[in-house]
C-alpha cells in the first residue's frame, strides 16, 4: 500500500484562503487525525484529498501516482460521509455495490466483496434494507461498508461520529480502531473531538486558522504542544497560562516567575531559549496539585469545585486575582472558598515565546 | 391524510355531535348536484320534460348511457384528453426536472439571474399572454394538433420551481459519494437523484395532469375542430345544447360519464392529488 | 489485489482529466440542462408577454392590419362601461366568494381537523368537487338553479313558492355564479387550514388545557392566532384565483342578462377572440395582469415572512 504525499497545497474561496501552504506525509497504513476547531479547514483538507474540492496550488500524490487532477472516483479514495450519504432508494446491497457497478467490476467479484464486508461489519441480515429501515449506528456501518468494498489506498472521514450517541460513540471508535488494523490503507479520520483523536491516531495533525500547527503523536502532541494553541486546545481541563519572568536556574535550566512573585524551577535549558524577554508559562492542572494553604508553593481561595470521581478539579484564585485549575485526589475534601496551598511540578511546565512557540522540559526528564 | 391531527377540540361532548352532524349535513348538500345529475341520467329525456321530480321514482333506464355508446363525440374527447394530459405532465417532468438539476446543482453563466427571471414567471397570468400565443401558434400552425394543446402548458415554470426546491433540498454529500462511486454526471443525475424526487415527481405529474384534463380556455380557442376536442370541451360544447333541454338525460349522461372517472381516480389517489393541489398553491 | 482493483487504478493513470469538482466550476455546457424549458418560457411565456405590450399600443385585428395608437387603448377602457362594469362585477364577485371561501374552510378544516375515519371521508367529499373540471361543474350548476324542473325550483315548489330564475336575474346571476365557485373551490382552502392546524404545535393546546381554557377560549386564543399567517395566504390566494373568473361566467350566463355577470377576463375573451380587437382586448389583459401581480407580490411577501405572523 502507498504512502500519501500532501505537497504545498493552498486552497481559496474567493478572497478568503482557507487552506494555506500546508504539506504532510502520511505512512503506508497510517491513522491520521485531521484535528481542529470548527472552520480551521479540515474537511476542505479532506475533500482535497478527496477531490471533491479543486486545488489552487500544490500537489496531491498517493504513492507514486499524483491525482489532484484525477477525478474523485480514479484517486482510489473512499470517504464515509457525517451524514453517511448513502443512496436512500437502493438497499444496503445496492448501495454498497453501485461504486463497483460503475467501473464495471465483475458480478461475481463484486458479490464476494459486498458478502465479505458486511460480514466483517455484521450488517448481512441488512443488505435488502433501504437506508431508511436501519438506526443510524448501522447506516453508519452501511457507509463503511460501501467504502471498504473499493479496497481503497486511503479510507476519509468525515466526523463520522459525531450524529451517534454518546455510547454508540465509543463503540463504533472502536470498531474503526479494529477495521484499521485489518485493512492495509492508510486512514484520515477528522474531527474536533480530542478525545476521538488521542485514541485512534498514529498521529495528530492540529489544524488551526488555514494552517498545520503541529504534526505528531497523541503524546507528542499532548506533552510537546509545538504551539500555545496546540497546548491550550489539547487536554482537559485546557492548560494554565501565565505570563512569567525567566531567572537562571541550577544547572543551565530556567526558572519562572510568576506575577504573584512564586518563583518555579523548570527543567528546560536556557540554551534552547530564544534571546526575547516575554514568555508565558503552561502548566497542566495535572502539575499543579492542591494542598495545604501553609505547604504550597503559593496559595489562593477555591473558587469552583468539579468533583469527577477519580480525580478533583479546583479552581484556584491566586493572590494576584488569576486564576488556576489544580487537581486533587478524588477523595478531596476541599470545599468553596476554602484557602489551599498550590504546588507546582516544574518539570513539566511549558514556556512559550512571543511567537507562541513552545519549549519544552529537556526530553531524557520531561513526563 | 396520515398525519397527526392535533385537535384544539377534542372530547365527545354535545357539542361535537352538533358540530358533526352540521358538517354531514353540509356533505349531503355538497354532493346532491352530482346525485341529481345522475338521477336525471337516469331518465329518458321525455320523462324530464314533463317533470323533473320524476328522477325520485322508477322507471330508471340506461338508455342515454346506452346513446352514448353509439353515437357521441365523448369517446373521441376522452381519448383527446388522456393523451394531452399524458403528453403535458410527461413533458412538464422531463423538462421541470432537468432545468431543476441545472438550477439547483450545476453552475453556469448567469444562473441566478436566469433563476430569478425565471421565477418572475409565476406570476403572470395565462390570461395576460393567451392572444399573443395564439397568434404565434396560428403562425406556426399549431393549432388543433396535440402539440398545440400541450406545449403552453409546458411553458409554465411552477414545475421548474419545485423541482429547483427539492433538489436543492437534497445534501450535495449524495452527489459526492456517488462522485466518489465512479458515476458520472449524468448518471448522478438518472440513477441517483432522479429517484430521490419521487414525491415531487408525484405531486407535480399529479397537478399537471389535472390542470391539463381541466383547462378549458386554451383548448377551446386551439383546438376548434370537434376531433380535437378535450372532454372539456367537448362537455362545453353540449351545453348549448341545454336551453332546448330536449336532450337533458342525455346530456347529463355524458356529464355522468365525464366525471364519475375522474372521481374514481380522485378516490384512489386522494392523499396524492390534495398534496399536489395544495403543494401547489402555497 | 484483484483484478478489477487493478482496473480501478488503470483508468486513473490513462485518464488525466481536469477534475472533479466540475459541478462548481461554471460552465456553458451545463446550460444544456436547462435550455429545453428556458426554450419553451422564452418563447411561450416571455415574449408573449412583451409582444403583449407592444400590442396594446396597436389597433390591432385578425388580419393583420396594425397601427400604433400609443395609450389609446387604454383610454378607451377607462372611458368603456361594459368594461368598467366587468371591473365592478369581478371586486363584486371577489367580494362574494373569497370571504366566504376562507371562512367555510376554515370552519370546515376546525370541523374536520380528527383522525376519524367519519372525517377523513368527509374531507374527501369536501375536496371532490375540486377535481372537476369547469364544465362538469357549470353542468351540474345549471341543472340546479334552471327555472323550469331545475333542483332548487322544484324544492322552492315543494314549499308552494314560485321558481326563480336565477341566471335570467340580474340581482342574482353573480350571486349564483358565486354560489357554484364556492362549491368548486372550497376544497383548496379546507385543505391548505388542515395543514396549518397540524402544524400548531400539541404543547400550546397541552399548555391550554393545563389553564383550564375551555373550547372556545382555546380556539380563539391558540387556535387562530396560530394560523393567521395561513388566514392572509388563503385570502390571497382565492383573490388571485377568483380574479380569474372566466369559464363559470362563460357558460352559465355568457356575461349576462345585461352584462350583470361579465367580469373581466370574459370581457378580454370576448373581445379578442369574437371580436377579434386583438390590441384592445391585450390592453384589458396588461390591467389584468396588473392586478394579479400585485396579489402575487403580497403573496410573496406574507410567504417569506414566515417568522412574523
Ligand atoms: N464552499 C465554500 N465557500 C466559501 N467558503 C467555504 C466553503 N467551504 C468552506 N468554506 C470556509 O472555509 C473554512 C474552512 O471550512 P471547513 O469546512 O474546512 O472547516 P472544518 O474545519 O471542517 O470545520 P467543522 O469542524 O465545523 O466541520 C470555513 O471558514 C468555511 O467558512
Ligand atoms: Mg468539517
Amino acid at each position: 500500500m502507498p504512502g500519501i504525499e500532501l505537497k504545498n497545497l493552498i486552497k481559496t474561496f474567493g478572497a478568503a484562503t482557507v487552506i494555506d501552504n500546508v504539506s504532510l506525509s502520511i505512512r503506508p497504513h497510517e491513522f491520521m487525525v485531521f484535528l481542529g476547531p470548527s472552520g480551521c479547514g479540515k474537511s476542505t483538507l479532506l475533500r482535497m484529498i478527496a477531490g471533491l474540492e479543486s486545488v489552487d496550488a500544490g500537489e496531491i500524490w498517493i504513492g507514486d501516482r499524483r491525482v489532484d487532477q484525477l477525478a474523485p472516483g480514479e484517486r482510489r479514495v473512499a470517504m464515509v460521509f457525517q451524514h453517511y450519504a448513502l443512496y436512500p432508494h437502493m438497499t444496503v446491497r445496492e448501495n454498497m455495490s453501485f461504486g463497483l457497478r460503475n467501473v464495471r467490476m465483475p458480478t461475481a467479484e463484486i458479490d464476494k466483496r459486498v458478502a465479505a464486508a458486511a460480514r466483517m461489519l455484521e450488517i448481512e441480515h441488512l443488505l435488502e434494507r433501504k437506508p431508511g429501515q436501519i438506526s443510524g449506528g448501522q447506516r453508519q456501518r452501511v457507509a463503511i461498508g460501501r467504502a471498504i468494498v473499493k479496497e481503497p489506498h486511503l479510507f476519509l472521514f468525515d466526523e463520522p461520529l459525531s450524529n451517534l450517541d454518546a455510547a454508540l460513540r465509543v463503540r463504533t471508535r472502536i470498531e474503526i480502531a479494529q477495521l484499521h488494523q485489518r485493512v492495509e490503507a492508510a486512514m484520515i479520520f477528522v474531527t474536533h473531538d480530542q478525545v476521538e483523536a488521542m485514541t485512534l491516531a498514529h498521529r495528530i495533525v492540529v489544524m488551526n486558522n488555514r494552517k498545520i500547527e503541529q504534526i505528531g503523536t497523541p503524546m507528542e502532541i499532548y506533552s510537546r504542544p509545538a504551539t500555545a494553541f496546540v497546548a491550550g486546545f489539547v487536554g482537559t481541563p485546557a492548560m494554565n497560562f501565565a505570563p512569567v519572568e525567566l531567572t537562571d536556574g541550577p544547572n543551565g535550566f530556567v526558572s519562572a516567575r510568576l506575577p504573584d512573585g512564586v518563583t518555579i524551577p523548570t527543567r528546560i535549558e536556557q540554551a534552547s531559549l530564544p534571546g526575547s524577554k516575554a514568555f508565558k508559562l503552561g502548566i497542566r492542572a495535572e502539575s499543579l496539585r492542591i494542598c495545604g494553604a501553609e505547604q504550597g508553593d503559593t496559595a489562593g481561595v477555591a473558587q469552583f469545585v468539579e468533583r469527577l470521581g477519580d480525580r478533583t478539579l479546583v479552581y484556584v484564585r491566586l493572590s494576584d486575582g488569576t486564576t488556576v485549575v489544580a487537581e486533587d485526589a478524588g477523595t478531596s475534601r476541599v470545599a468553596l472558598n476554602d484557602s489551599v496551598g498550590v504546588k507546582f511540578d516544574g518539570a513539566c511546565a511549558h514556556l512559550f515565546d512571543d511567537q507562541d512557540r513552545g519549549h519544552h522540559a529537556v526530553a531524557d526528564v520531561g513526563s | 391524510m396520515s398525519a397527526q391531527f392535533a385537535s384544539g377540540t377534542v372530547g365527545r361532548g354535545f357539542g361535537d355531535r352538533l358540530i358533526l352532524g352540521a358538517t354531514i349535513a353540509l356533505a349531503i348538500v355538497m354532493i346532491m348536484p352530482m346525485l341529481w345529475a345522475v338521477g336525471l341520467s337516469l331518465k329518458t329525456n321525455q320523462a324530464l320534460l314533463i317533470d323533473t321530480n320524476s328522477v325520485l321514482r322508477a322507471p330508471w333506464t340506461l338508455t342515454n348511457y346506452y346513446d352514448i355508446l353509439i353515437g357521441s363525440g365523448v369517446f373521441r374527447w376522452l381519448l383527446n384528453s388522456i393523451i394531452v394530459s399524458f403528453g403535458m405532465s410527461l413533458g412538464v417532468l422531463v423538462l421541470a426536472s432537468l432545468a431543476g438539476y441545472g438550477f439547483a446543482r450545476l453552475d453556469f453563466p448567469g444562473r441566478n439571474v436566469i433563476f430569478v427571471l425565471v421565477l418572475f414567471g409565476l406570476a403572470i397570468p395565462e390570461q395576460a399572454v393567451i392572444l399573443v400565443r395564439h397568434q404565434l401558434f396560428s403562425d406556426l400552425d399549431l393549432h388543433n394538433t396535440y402539440a398545440g394543446l400541450m406545449l403552453p402548458g409546458m411553458s409554465a415554470p411552477f414545475g421548474v420551481f419545485l423541482m429547483t426546491q427539492y433538489f436543492k433540498a437534497i445534501p450535495t454529500e449524495i452527489d459526492e459519494a456517488a462522485m466518489l462511486d465512479n458515476a458520472s454526471r449524468f448518471k448522478i443525475f438518472w440513477r441517483v437523484l432522479l429517484p430521490m424526487t419521487l414525491p415531487a415527481q408525484a405531486t407535480l405529474g399529479i397537478f399537471t395532469f389535472l390542470h391539463a384534463w381541466n383547462d378549458y380556455w386554451w383548448p377551446m380557442v386551439s383546438g376548434t375542430n370537434p376531433q380535437m376536442y378535450t372532454l372539456t370541451v367537448g362537455i362545453a360544447s353540449t351545453q348549448q345544447n341545454f336551453a332546448e333541454s330536449a336532450g337533458l338525460g342525455y346530456l347529463m349522461a355524458q356529464a355522468v360519464f365525464a366525471f364519475v372517472p375522474v372521481l374514481i381516480v380522485y378516490m384512489f389517489f386522494q392523499k396524492y392529488i390534495v398534496r399536489a393541489v395544495s403543494g401547489a398553491a402555497t | 489485489m484483484s483484478a478489477a482493483a487493478g482496473q480501478l487504478s488503470d483508468l486513473g493513470q490513462a485518464r488525466v482529466q481536469p477534475a472533479c469538482a466540475g459541478a462548481h466550476q461554471s460552465r456553458w455546457s451545463h446550460l444544456l440542462y436547462v435550455a429545453p424549458y428556458l426554450f419553451l418560457y422564452v418563447t411561450l411565456l416571455v415574449y408573449p408577454l412583451f409582444a403583449g405590450f407592444w400590442l396594446s399600443l396597436h389597433k390591432a385585428d385578425l388580419f393583420g392590419g396594425r397601427r400604433f395608437v400609443g395609450l389609446e387603448n387604454f383610454s378607451r377602457l377607462l372611458q368603456d362601461q361594459v368594461f368598467l362594469g366587468a371591473v365592478g362585477n369581478t371586486f363584486y364577485f371577489i367580494l362574494l366568494t373569497v370571504p366566504a371561501l376562507a371562512i367555510i374552510g376554515l370552519g370546515l378544516a376546525l370541523a374536520l381537523n380528527r383522525q376519524t375515519r367519519t372525517a377523513a371521508i368527509l374531507r374527501g367529499v369536501f375536496f371532490s368537487s375540486s377535481v372537476l373540471s369547469v364544465t362538469i361543474v357549470t353542468l351540474l350548476w345549471k341543472v340546479v338553479f334552471a327555472p323550469e324542473g331545475g333542483f332548487l325550483a322544484n324544492v322552492l315548489e315543494a314549499f308552494g313558492r314560485q321558481p326563480v330564475a336565477f341566471l335570467n336575474d340580474a340581482d342574482l346571476a353573480l350571486p349564483a355564479i358565486a354560489i357554484t365557485t364556492i362549491w368548486w373551490c372550497i376544497g383548496l382552502p379546507m385543505m391548505l387550514f388542515l395543514a396549518a392546524l397540524q402544524q400548531v404545535p400539541r404543547e400550546l393546546y397541552e399548555a391550554a388545557a393545563l389553564d383550564n381554557a375551555g373550547r372556545w377560549k382555546t380556539l380563539w386564543s391558540v387556535t387562530l392566532p396560530s394560523i393567521r399567517r395561513t388566514f392572509a395566504l388563503v385570502l390571497i390566494i382565492e383573490v388571485v384565483l377568483q380574479f380569474q373568473l372566466f369559464g363559470q361566467a362563460y357558460l352559465m350566463t355568457q356575461g349576462g342578462p345585461n352584462n350583470a355577470s361579465r367580469p373581466m377576463v370574459l370581457f378580454l375573451f370576448e373581445v379578442g377572440f369574437t371580436r377579434w380587437d386583438v390590441g384592445y382586448a391585450v390592453a384589458a389583459g396588461q390591467i389584468l395582469f396588473a392586478f394579479i401581480a400585485m396579489a402575487a407580490f403580497a403573496q410573496y411577501l406574507i410567504a417569506r415572512r414566515k417568522e412574523a405572523f
